[in-house]
């Protein structure tokens, strides 16, 4: 049995991120999934912001203030080793949910 | 970890918003750059980014969320603030913390007796395994075989033998142990052995061999008695109590092996009890100093030994039951024990006794807390200062309230403001508790330290004297601190209620007004009240205190039969000094002697113990009459005395003779009785010349009575009948209790002294009288007989001060309120009292408005007060002695007290109020 909620699909996809990135910053955070997922999903600000920190609480991300190309100060976070643990869990998870919801949909 | 940082971050709160500010600030701006990139004018692309990422200051809001915890945060700010405001205000803030701290420490130091004395476990293993044979504890043996008061039929205390039927026979015992009750045969004199120093007189427990066993203690230095220890015919051994060890021998090692000559026979002392174990049962003195095996016991009573005696009941039994026994079958096995016991000396019993063994029973009681003698000398007294301590608390609640009103109404402005704000109703209430909340965890940290210090003082109070030592320590353990936290929380939501519902009032138009006068009627009316509860509280508190202080004054100067005024009292022990019974006879004839030839000493007499002390009791036969039924209650005191004894205690003979020298081994035994044996047995009959005994039957006509004395309270109680017998003369008896019990009273225990008129030095030149005439003698005490009676009345002494403590306490802080209530009531009405000036209102009528509205709050308070007083007196009616519980002179003294201080609460400010000039009131408008 899985559990699954919509937080954890947004910590999902925050984390497959930074998994492919050295590190990066909100904005860049929600550029990625923006274009990774053909512009399909849209990562609310007002949701990130949040997560991030609390993801950076639960000791998950650490987070440094860094420039950005075009010389901006800007904060950016990087995946720490528990993060990954809990990045393969979620995949596990979302990979049941998707599985389950498929099953369900199908069943006539 | 998440959890310690996100803590760690409520203290930088500012830096983590700026840091979230900068962060969002960048992201907006990153967003804006991009669409300006993607060819979107400059404004409009910064208002895209801007909608899209919503209000920036709630999602500030939340991300901030994430780093603290939210709740927490919130109630740290208030903390913060309130702190801050209360130093910026000193003198409230002091007025508050002591307050609280005095009434916190009452309630707290007497919780800490009560925690001590009556909820406090044996410091022993498993305490809850651990049952007792038997509900009373006694402080003395009991002769025969029924036992339990007027009942006749509880069992408390058992002989040797039936200890030992108890434990060959109940199997869910897993030990079963016996400990000697009281003193009686237990003082000892030690030296060790070769030692040239004097003997110390200490306190001897006989104990079984698996007495520590049971227990679970184990030694702390040296080893403990066993089960070899108590076989008869070991070598002697004794084990001595951490106390003694090193409060009497400074924690000297070489204690443990060496000998010791404990009434002139040599003991061994295997070792020391661990700190804290006072052993199984818990007095307001005569702690033991060393266990002793239970079999030592005829080596050092000799003679007057109990332990084979089976009509002697002299131990109280622990067991430690096995898991998962049923206390109720094994109380009924123990009472089916009980009687296959009795039923074994069917032919020993009288015919009383005969009559009603088979109702005989004993109950199973839990046995963790030892038996206490202590818990039931001072649980009602203790209860009483607890109840008393908490009503000083509601005192100081009430004031702590007021102050906080008079503050909140000040600040009201400040409140209205933050309501306008949009503060939520909740969050002011937070505020306002948060506030009496920290006040009264202020509070209770001095009020730990009031607890202590009067903890301490009680104990000083409570036990004076020499060897009252009592296992009670005033320092506070885990449950007085934490009595003391969930008092602090308590006091600070019931004093902080009031303010708070008054703020969380405070509605935000009154941010606009000026001089804001629209609530302040209302929490007037709030702050009267308080004074009205406590002016009540006080009068209760008062009245209490004064008819305890009358009854203990009643108790002192009753009438005892003997005028204590010009008299001394020695306290001897000859048993533990060596002497032969041969011997004391000469020895007291000696004494008296020596002591009429100090100047100012008209007379002497011993006596085996003198009042207070109280004396035994046991049946007796008169002869000539027939066999008594088994309720007649032929019971009867007796002692023993010298030829002395009546003339110098001021015993008047009211009818025959006393006894004199003539009354010696040469001639017939004979007694002098008191008037309430004359009244008790003889009616109006003439008793000289009639004849009786201690039961049974045949010793009835052992005594002839040669005189009647008058009554004397002896501690007994002044009706209750009891005989006096020579020491020069001595009988005999079959039953070797009987014997036992005449030889032992002759060795008299004290010695009284008649020397009226103060003559100078006398305790002084007593004590080398006594040195010269008899350097053996062990000498405990030499006192002024009035001192000796004061002592015995300690604990209505310490109850009675403290009542009249609290009640100080509570009138002053009465008064301080109703100061604080009219003094703020002056000033609110300074322009209505300049009107009125103007208008033509004198000075004393301006004194009288404020007076009478200060009177009128006390007035309603001794409304109410007064038959709370009545009803408080019924309560403790048993406590008092000579006093009624609504007597009308303590009530009006109580009243007066209270009338008095709220007089002197009122007359300032009503002062400060007529003194106002009108063109001074109109301008602070």
């Amino acid at each position: 049995m899985a559990k699954y909620d919509l937080q954890g699909s947004l910590d999902l996809l925050v984390l497959k991120t930074l998994s492919q990135h050295r590190e990066l910053h909100g904005y860049g955070i929600v550029r990625h999934v923006q274009r990774a997922s053909n512009e399909l999903l849209l990562v609310e600000e007002g949701s990130l912001y949040p997560a991030l920190h609390r993801m950076e609480q639960s000791g998950w991300i650490q987070s440094g203030w860094a420039l950005t190309e075009t010389g901006r100060r800007a904060k950016y976070y990087r995946l720490k080793a528990a993060g990954r643990k809990r990045l393969s869990q979620a995949e596990e998870d979302f990979a049941k949910l998707v599985k389950g919801v498929r099953a369900v949909l199908r069943y006539a | 970890m998440g959890v310690l940082r996100r803590v760690s971050n409520l203290w930088r709160r500012e830096r983590v918003d700026a840091e979230i500010e900068e962060e969002l600030r960048s992201h907006l701006e990153m967003a804006a750059e991009d669409a300006e990139r993607a060819g979107m004018p400059r404004e409009q692309a910064r208002r895209k980014a801007r909608l899209r990422f919503g209000n920036p200051a709630a999602m500030r809001e939340r991300t901030a969320w994430a780093d603290t915890a939210p709740a927490l945060d919130d109630i740290w700010r208030d903390l913060r603030h309130t702190i801050r405001q209360l130093r910026r205000s000193p003198a409230f803030t002091a007025t508050a913390v002591i307050t609280l701290a005095l009434g916190i420490g009452a309630t707290t130091a007497i919780f800490t007796l009560i925690q001590q004395v009556m909820l406090r476990s044996l410091p022993v293993v498993q305490p809850d395994q651990l049952w007792r044979i038997g509900d009373a504890a006694s402080c003395c043996f009991s002769a025969g075989y029924t036992q339990g008061g007027n009942s006749r039929n509880d069992w408390s205390l058992f002989s040797w033998q039936a200890y030992k039927f108890f434990r060959a026979h109940t199997a869910a015992f897993e030990e079963l142990a016996a400990f000697q009750i009281g003193q009686g045969n237990a003082e000892l004199a030690v030296r060790r052995a070769g030692s040239p120093a004097p003997v110390k007189t200490e306190i001897g427990e006989y104990v079984s061999g698996n007495f520590f066993k049971t227990f679970g203690i184990s030694a702390w230095r040296g080893r403990l008695l066993t089960n070899p220890d108590n076989r008869e015919g070991a070598a002697p051994v004794a084990v001595m109590s951490f106390h003694t060890w090193e409060a009497e021998y400074g924690s000297d090692p070489a204690v443990i092996g060496a000998t010791y000559q404990i009434n002139g026979h040599a003991f061994t002392v295997i070792g020391i009890a661990p700190p804290g174990f006072y052993g199984a049962k818990l007095a307001s003195g005569g702690m033991p100093d060393f266990w002793l095996p239970l079999t030592t016991e005829p080596v050092i009573a000799g003679k007057t030994t109990r332990l084979k005696n089976p009509a002697i009941a002299w131990l109280d039994l622990i067991g430690r039951v096995r898991p998962g026994t049923n206390r109720k079958t094994l109380q009924a096995q123990l009472q089916v024990e009980l009687h296959q016991w009795l039923a074994s000396h069917l032919a020993d019993m009288n015919s009383q006794e005969k009559a009603v063994w088979q109702k005989q029973t004993l109950h199973l009681t839990p046995g963790g807390a030892g038996v206490s003698l202590l818990r039931q000398k001072y649980q009602d007294g203790l209860r009483l200062l607890l109840v008393a301590a908490v009503c000083v608390l509601l005192v100081a609640c009430a004031n702590i309230a007021n102050l906080l009103l008079a503050r909140g109404l000040k600040n009201r402005h400040q409140t209205a403001l933050r309501a306008a704000l949009g503060a939520s109703r909740a969050r002011l209430v937070r505020k306002a508790l948060v506030e009496s909340l920290i006040l009264s965890v202020f509070g209770a940290v001095a009020g730990i330290a009031v607890a202590y210090a009067g903890a301490g003082l009680i104990l000083h109070l409570a036990f004076t004297g020499p060897k009252t030592w009592a296992p009670v320590d005033p320092a506070p353990s885990t449950p007085v601190l934490l009595f003391a936290l969930g008092v602090a929380v308590i006091t600070g939501v019931i004093f902080g209620i009031a303010p708070a519902w008054m703020s969380s009032q405070t509605k935000p138009i009154e941010a606009l007004y000026g001089a804001s006068r629209a609530m302040q009627r209302n929490s007037h009316w709030a702050q009267k009240t308080l004074v009205i509860v406590q002016a009540a509280v006080s009068v209760v508190l008062l009245s209490a205190a004064a008819m305890l202080g009358q009854s203990l004054g009643n108790l002192e100067h009753q009438n005892f039969g003997f005028d204590p005024g010009g008299r001394y009292l020695i306290s001897i022990d000859p048993k533990i000094s060596g002497y032969q019974q041969e011997q004391l006879v000469p020895l007291f004839r000696e004494l008296e002697t020596r002591m009429r030839a100090i100047p100012g000493v008209l007379s002497m007499g011993a006596v085996l113990e003198a009042p207070p002390k109280g004396w035994m009791t046991h049946d007796i036969r008169i002869e000539g009459r027939p066999e008594p039924g088994p309720r007649e209650d032929l019971s009867s005191g007796w002692t023993r005395v010298t030829p002395g004894f009546f003339k110098t205690l001021g015993d008047r003979i009211v009818m025959g003779r006393p006894i004199t020298e003539a009354d010696n081994a040469a001639t017939r035994p004979v007694a002098v009785i008191n008037q309430a044996f004359a009244k008790r047995f003889f009616g109006k009959q003439n008793p000289i010349g009639q004849h009786f005994g201690p039961a049974p039957e045949k010793n009835a006509g052992m005594y002839e009575i040669v005189g009647v004395a008058s009554n004397v309270e002896f501690g007994n109680g002044p009706e209750e009948p009891v005989y006096f017998m020579s020491e020069a003369q001595s009988t005999h008896f079959d039953q070797a209790n009987l014997e036992g019990r005449e030889i032992w009273s002759h060795y008299l225990y004290n010695i009284v002294i008649w020397a009226p008129g103060n003559p100078p030095d006398l305790v002084a030149q007593v004590k080398k009288t006594l040195g010269k005439a008899a350097p053996n003698l062990v000498v405990s005490s030499v006192q002024p007989y009035p001192a000796v009676i004061y002592a015995g009345f300690a604990q209505q002494s310490m109850i009675a001060s403290l009542t009249w403590l609290f009640g100080a306490i509570g009138l002053v802080l009465a008064a301080v309120g109703l100061y604080g209530v009219t003094a703020y009531g002056v000033e609110q009405r300074t322009s209505e009292i300049g009107v009125r000036m103007a208008l033509g209102a004198d000075r004393d009528s301006v004194l009288l408005l404020v007076l009478r509205g200060a009177f009128w709050q006390v007035g309603i308070g001794l409304a109410l007060g007064i038959p709370a007083a009545i009803g408080a007196g019924y309560l403790i009616a048993s406590r008092l002695f000579g006093v009624q519980p609504w007597d009308p002179l303590v009530l009006s003294g109580a009243a007066l007290l209270l009338a008095l201080a709220a007089l002197i609460a009122a007359i300032i400010p009503a002062r400060r109020a007529a003194s106002v000039g009108p063109m001074q009131a109109l301008r602070t408008e």
